[in-house]
């Protein structure tokens, strides 16, 4: 019954999206009004029966109707109740279906936030996303359908993938990638939109960049909760491995984040157009091809899905996608013409495209090293794998330019400058520079690219926290009052630049708690026996004892430490192994004592229940925390940027676009 | 039109679909082992019930199908009735060969007794033999031929089709 209602609302979901496309593509030649308006009632309808069929399959999957084939793949009665509800992402059929429900949501409120406004563009750009939503409804009615009917239905089912149910951060991970990889749909349709009409006015940047931004906060936070959940987690101690699949979540992240940049050159000098649509483009490509690394099975990952039939579906829709845009660009990017020029080398813009540059850098040398396996076995048949060495010695010089360029760009102003003012912005933060590596220095640290990112930090500390408050400080001197001044110059009218600073403040942090963290860490095996204690970086550890803990769904044993310091207790640590049924080997989930100051760590590699021994490794880390927190940050003060004020939000709602020659208002 | 554009991306695009069409259908997971063709490491491990030394070098003269598995393991057990018949099936010329690994004797012993075991199983008490057989997780299966050498290796439960498609390789 549930399986079949599933089956007729994704169907009617494939018609809705096709229809709309077809539609929204039409209204974009004839210019018609009425054929905008009715691809807007399809998006609409095309979203309220794609959430209509999430939510179904959430009904189903809380009721345990086994009679439902992905319940039945993936459900079981004796799991906790959020695991019940997070299976939904849980494998690949469910997750097909997950990627349609984020999609619905996000086409029907880009379509009703844009309902009105920005006309010219948004036939087309409803046209695109219709028809990607085409696509993922056809691979859920089709390739991957979870509302297969399961006849008889069995009474119990093996509940989902036991890495999924042995942290609850797991639970929040998909949601926010899934919102970061779906959002760059939407941004994707401006810029098809604007290349189909041939022009990327001034009109059509506010919501390119605003529909850019919300995804990519979603998507900075999913990576960091991928790499805490790793750490977490996986017990090896680090947060980021350059797997293929977390390369498949860093690659569009990197050329989404040049992306929002250029849009900033675009906005200010009319430069750079060709480029920032060709950016958004590969954006969304990058996020088909990170789908497709999933879900193809053909990378070895931890986090890939079992292999499926899926993965060729996926490929044809990326070649299609890819053809269709390289198409578009080659036919209209020389009619989006700049209306300015670049000034010189030592001009804010510059350093904006030498920011870009990197970036796309980065995105390359990332991918190439993704698919160099691929390439290796597809020419000689050999298995191998492209590790840390390769993307610690290409990424780390071209992180450590970037966060320079973080710290010089801003400094510049745009346009043509003097050398006089060249100097007068360059030379101060020096100073600053100077101040954090010697710091570093004499906190022991010796790496060369540590300190050189901690100096690199310190020059963009100056620069950006000097930015950050100059619209406040203008304001003091001009005689307000420094709260006045606070509100009107950072929270009210300054808020995107304020949002920015913030931004770029918490990638310093960042920068700095990962070159530490990773250049500083120790890493020691011991072997205990109940009752020991052995010193380890600083702190003395106890071996308490080992426990066997049951579950329904799992068995741990798990081991329970003391830590003290200087002979006063710290914390107790129980690091432990977990068994779930139908895995061929135990998780191991690792413990951690974390402080402002850094991580204590302890993951299990041998534990002996009859004997009360065990084997442990302990990793201590500086300033871990840190990452975490930094990017925490970045998204907030993003999300600080992308909210109007209330003031700003008014005036822009009494301005309208004008409507397109040829079309009448109607409603 | 700009040329440039569509030459540059469309090379760009051929080799990269080019070479994800070329990673298509094959199993990431299926790690080739480096055993294959080698000599398989020796060892000798006690029997479980008995305590009878077995030494792999003694049975060496037809093919062996060496049966790395646990009894926390779930898919071993589905594994489990495949190789108990195919071992009934196969004697005397094929030497079916259980190891156990990271696991206690008692639990072993019972989990035989219920489901029933038509040939050897050695207990790997440290779990050398499994290091040196370079074992990631159970169920793996090793397929010797007579000379001992490593012909076949298989992650994973194995249905009946699989292993007999396996033995094929060894049984010559």
């Amino acid at each position: 019954m549930i399986a079949a209602l599933g089956r007729i609302l994704i169907l009617a979901s494939l018609f809705a999206s096709a229809a709309g496309a077809l539609l929204g593509f039409a209204a974009g030649r004839s210019r018609s009004l009425d054929g905008l308006n009715w691809a807007r009632r399809f998006a609409y309808l095309y979203a309220g029966l794609i959430i209509g069929a999430a939510f179904l399959m959430e009904y189903a999957l809380l009721t345990h109707d086994f009679s439902v084939g992905y319940v039945a793949q993936v459900g079981s009665r004796s799991v906790p109740t959020w695991v019940t509800i997070v299976s939904l992402w849980s494998s690949l059929e469910g997750s097909i279906l997950f990627w349609g429900f984020v999609l619905g949501a996000y086409v029907g409120l880009a379509t009703y936030f844009t309902r009105g406004k920005y006309v010219e563009y948004q036939p087309d750009a409803i046209g695109v996303w219709l028809s990607c939503a085409a696509f993922f409804s056809f691979l859920i009615a089709g390739p991957a359908n979870p509302f297969l009917t399961v006849s008889p239905a069995p009474l119990d089912g093996p509940g989902p993938n036991a890495l999924l149910q042995n942290h609850v951060l797991m639970a929040i991970h998909p949601p926010f990638l899934y919102l970061g990889y779906v959002g760059m749909t939407i941004p994707f349709g401006f810029a098809c939109a604007a290349l189909l009409k041939g022009r990327l006015g001034h009109g059509v940047l506010k919501p390119l960049r605003e529909a850019l931004m919300l995804p990519w906060i979603f998507l900075t936070i999913a990576i960091m909760l991928g790499g805490w959940w790793a750490y977490e987690v996986l017990g090896w101690g680090g947060y980021w491995a350059w797997d293929p699949v977390e390369n498949a979540s860093l690659l569009p992240w990197l050329t989404a984040t040049a992306a929002l940049h250029s849009i900033m050159v675009v906005e200010r000098r009319g430069i750079l157009k060709g480029w920032t649509v060709t950016l958004v483009q590969a954006t969304f490509l990058l996020v088909i091809l990170g789908t497709f690394m999933t879900r193809s099975g053909v990378f070895n990952s931890v986090h890939s899905f079992t292999q499926s039939a899926i993965g060729p579906t996926i490929l044809a829709f990326l070649a299609v996608a890819l053809l269709f845009c390289i198409g578009l660009l080659a036919f209209r990017i020389d009619k989006l013409e700049s209306e300015g020029r670049m000034e010189g080398a030592a001009s804010r813009e510059a350093m904006f495209l030498v920011n870009n540059l990197l970036f796309v850098l980065l995105t390359f040398t990332v991918l190439i090293g993704t698919v160099f396996p691929l390439i290796v076995e597809a020419l000689n048949g050999k298995q191998m794998s492209v590790g840390r060495p390769y993307f610690d010695s290409m990424v780390i010089p071209i992180g450590a330019v970037l966060l320079f360029v973080l710290g010089v760009g801003p400094a510049l102003p745009w346009g043509r400058a003097t050398s006089e003012q060249v100097k007068k912005a360059l030379l101060p933060p020096l100073a600053t520079a100077i101040v954090f590596a010697a710091v570093g220095w004499f906190a022991n640290i010796r790496s060369f690219w540590t300190l050189l990112t901690i100096a690199f930090g310190g020059y963009a500390a100056h620069v950006t926290l000097g930015q950050m408050f100059l619209p406040m400080l203008q304001r003091m001197k001009r005689g307000e009052a420094a709260t006045t001044a606070f509100v009107e110059g950072q929270l009210s009218r300054g808020r995107r630049r304020f949002g920015g600073y913030i931004v770029h403040a918490a990638v310093m942090g960042a920068f700095i708690a990962i070159a530490v963290s990773s250049s500083m860490r120790q890493q020691t095996e011991l072997h205990f026996t109940k009752g020991q204690t052995q010193k380890v970086s600083g702190f003395d550890l106890t071996f308490l004892g080992a426990d066997q803990r049951s579950e329904p769904h799992r068995t741990s044993i798990v081991g329970r430490f003391a830590v003290a310091r200087d002979g006063k207790p710290v914390t107790t640590l129980e690091p432990r192994m977990n068994q779930y049924e139908g895995m061929r080997e135990p998780i191991g989930t690792p413990d951690v004592h974390t402080t402002a100051g850094g991580d204590f760590y302890l993951a299990l590699s041998n534990i002996d229940l009859t004997n009360q021994t065990t084997s442990i490794t302990v990793y201590a880390a500086p300033l871990v925390v840190w990452i975490w927190i930094s990017v925490v940050v970045m998204g907030l003060g993003a999300l600080f940027g992308l909210v109007p004020s209330r003031r700003r939000a008014a005036a822009a709602s009494q301005v309208r676009e004008p409507l397109p020659e040829g079309a009448t208002e109607t409603a | 039109m700009n040329r440039t554009v569509l030459f540059v991306g469309v090379a760009i695009a051929a080799v990269l679909l080019g070479i994800l069409f070329l990673g298509l259908g094959k199993n990431p997971n299926d790690i080739r082992s480096p055993l294959i063709g080698k000599q398989a490491p020796s060892f000798t491990l006690r029997e479980v019930g008995t305590g009878r030394l077995v030494d792999l070098a003694t049975l060496k003269g037809k093919p062996v199908v060496l049966n790395f598995w646990a009894t926390w393991c779930a898919p071993c057990w589905e594994e489990h009735p495949v190789l108990v018949a195919n071992a009934r099936m196969f004697e005397p010329n094929v030497q079916f060969l259980g190891v156990v690994f990271q696991d206690e004797e008692s639990k072993i012993l019972n989990f035989l007794q219920q489901r029933g075991s038509s040939y050897p199983t050695v207990v790997d008490d440290k779990g050398k033999t499994a290091i040196a057989y370079g074992i990631g997780g159970v169920p793996e299966t090793f397929f010797l031929d007579a000379n001992g050498v490593i012909a076949a290796k298989h992650n994973g439960p194995m249905s009946p089709d699989i292993l007999q498609a396996n033995l094929q390789k060894v049984m010559r």
